[in-house]
């Protein structure tokens, strides 16, 4: 076939791609990188929905460079729903050193938390506002050291989930030498608790966190303490809240609650604290 | 060949050049209304990692007195402020001992909310001598203000009938 066409034609063929390159050289030295829209919308009749995001850039290879926002210009007609899949995009499409975490797209990692639009949640499970045209916002958890763009370092968060002992205690065997049996009451009170993916937004969403983040364990840990609290499974619940009887770990919470509004699959990490408040206050 | 342009389209692309100028000239001009000052209070210090990334992190010693009493006692105080704040008034009649009461727990109420305070944004880990001097201040100021309520309630009306005489809607 290539032996078919003409000289003329294959030198104009190699020599377009070569024009268009330098062509969008200078296009992408600006912070605006836009998508190719005007070509779609010709191509296939509907008008470009088109949508800018900004979205917080920090490279830890210069960092002498302050933070600073970049935006991204999207065609929504060809862009998924939801926030991740316009950042997968970009990453694919537009610039390849933009960095988040995201794993399974679907909720249930909580490895996309970050904060759009001035909340935290997760990028997976938030829609892309179609309506209005104001810019997306997108910044990295706050409050959090930053490994690179959206990247958060969650390492203290890790080392206090480790330091609440998030597993069974038990010195009995059980009675027929078979699994810990539960009664369906008691099994209900682990619902709302269990399904915390440990995503980080509701801890980096919460004021006493932001202070205090070395000494007070957060709304997510205290969450997940409440659920191995009340598990009537666990024989160490005197030892947990011994652990937790002191004025930083628990009592830094003054019920903001920003970590009940904020919580991207529907928790109440703020009921559970008043819980263990409760419990303390009754029963030490 | 491909690789090489590609680099450098990304240097490009992450440099910024057109927007950056627009928004520092914008950003120096209404530096004096920005709400974050230059000289923060409490800069961000580099990030520490106490032991290795595995270890858990520390589980502090347990003391009720700060902990669980001390949450319970706070809003016994604060609970019974109702009661005694309302009864003078409705009951019409002034009782110096109720007063000598009401005196005293709105002394406690205030000075363990302000120690409230104090704990959150003093944390003894980065600023253990301001933590120090505000925790004394506070004992401080409690005592002058306790004795400053005797003064008041032996020498003079009291407290009750003060806010009864300036509240006069």
């Amino acid at each position: 076939m290539a032996a078919l066409r003409s000289t003329r034609s294959r030198l104009l063929g190699s020599a377009r791609p070569a024009f268009r390159l330098s062509a969008a050289a200078p296009v992408r030295g600006f912070a605006q990188l836009a998508d190719a829209a005007q070509e779609s919308a010709t191509a296939s009749g509907e008008p470009a929905k088109l949508k800018t995001f900004q979205i917080y850039r920090w490279n830890p290879d210069k960092p002498t460079e302050k933070p600073k926002m970049q935006n991204y210009t999207l065609d929504l007609n060809k862009t998924g729903p939801m926030v991740l899949d316009a950042l997968i995009r970009i990453k694919n499409e537009l610039d390849p050193t933009l960095t988040f975490r995201r794993s399974c797209r679907e909720g249930i990692c909580g490895s996309c938390a970050m904060n759009i639009n001035g909340t935290n949640t997760l990028a997976c499970l938030c829609r892309i506002p179609a309506e209005d045209s104001a810019d997306l916002k997108i910044y990295p958890l706050p409050h959090t050291y930053v490994v690179k763009d959206l990247v958060p370092d969650l390492t203290q968060f890790y080392k206090q989930y480790k330091s609440i002992k998030p597993y069974l205690q038990r010195d009995t065997p059980s009675p027929d030498g078979k699994e810990y049996r539960q009664s369906k009451a008691d099994r209900k009170k682990l619902d709302g608790l269990y399904e915390c993916i440990l995503c980080a937004c509701c801890s980096t969403s919460c004021p006493s966190y932001w202070w205090n983040s070395e000494e007070y364990l957060g709304p997510a840990i205290l969450l997940q303490s409440y659920r191995w609290l009340i598990d009537s499974r666990d024989e160490r619940t005197a030892q947990r809240k011994d652990a937790l009887n002191n004025s930083m770990s628990l009592y830094r919470c003054h019920t903001i609650l920003n970590c009940t509004r904020t919580c991207p699959k529907g928790l109440n990490p703020g009921l559970a604290i008043a819980e263990i408040k409760k419990e303390m206050a009754f029963s030490a | 060949m491909a690789s090489i342009a590609r680099s450098a389209l990304l240097r490009q692309a992450t440099a910024a050049p057109l927007t950056r100028q627009s928004v520092i000239a914008g950003s120096v001009r209404a530096a004096a209304f920005h709400t974050t000052s230059r000289r923060s209070l409490l800069p961000p210090l580099p990030q520490r990692v106490e032991g290795t990334v595995n270890d858990p992190a520390p589980v502090p010693e347990p003391s009720p007195s700060h902990g669980s009493y001390h949450w319970s006692f706070d809003r016994l105080v604060a609970a019974s402020l109702i009661p005694l704040t309302i009864t003078p008034f409705a009951a019409g009649s002034l009782n110096p001992t109720l007063d000598a009461v009401l005196c005293a727990t709105l002394l406690i109420h205030s000075h363990t909310g302000f120690q409230n305070i104090i704990v959150d944004y003093i944390p003894k880990k980065r600023t253990p001598r301001a933590r120090k001097i505000f925790t004394w201040g506070l004992n401080a100021a409690t005592v002058v203000v306790g004795l400053a309520l005797y003064e008041f309630e032996t020498t003079d009306v009291g407290l009750t009938e003060a806010v009864k005489r300036v509240w006069t809607a």
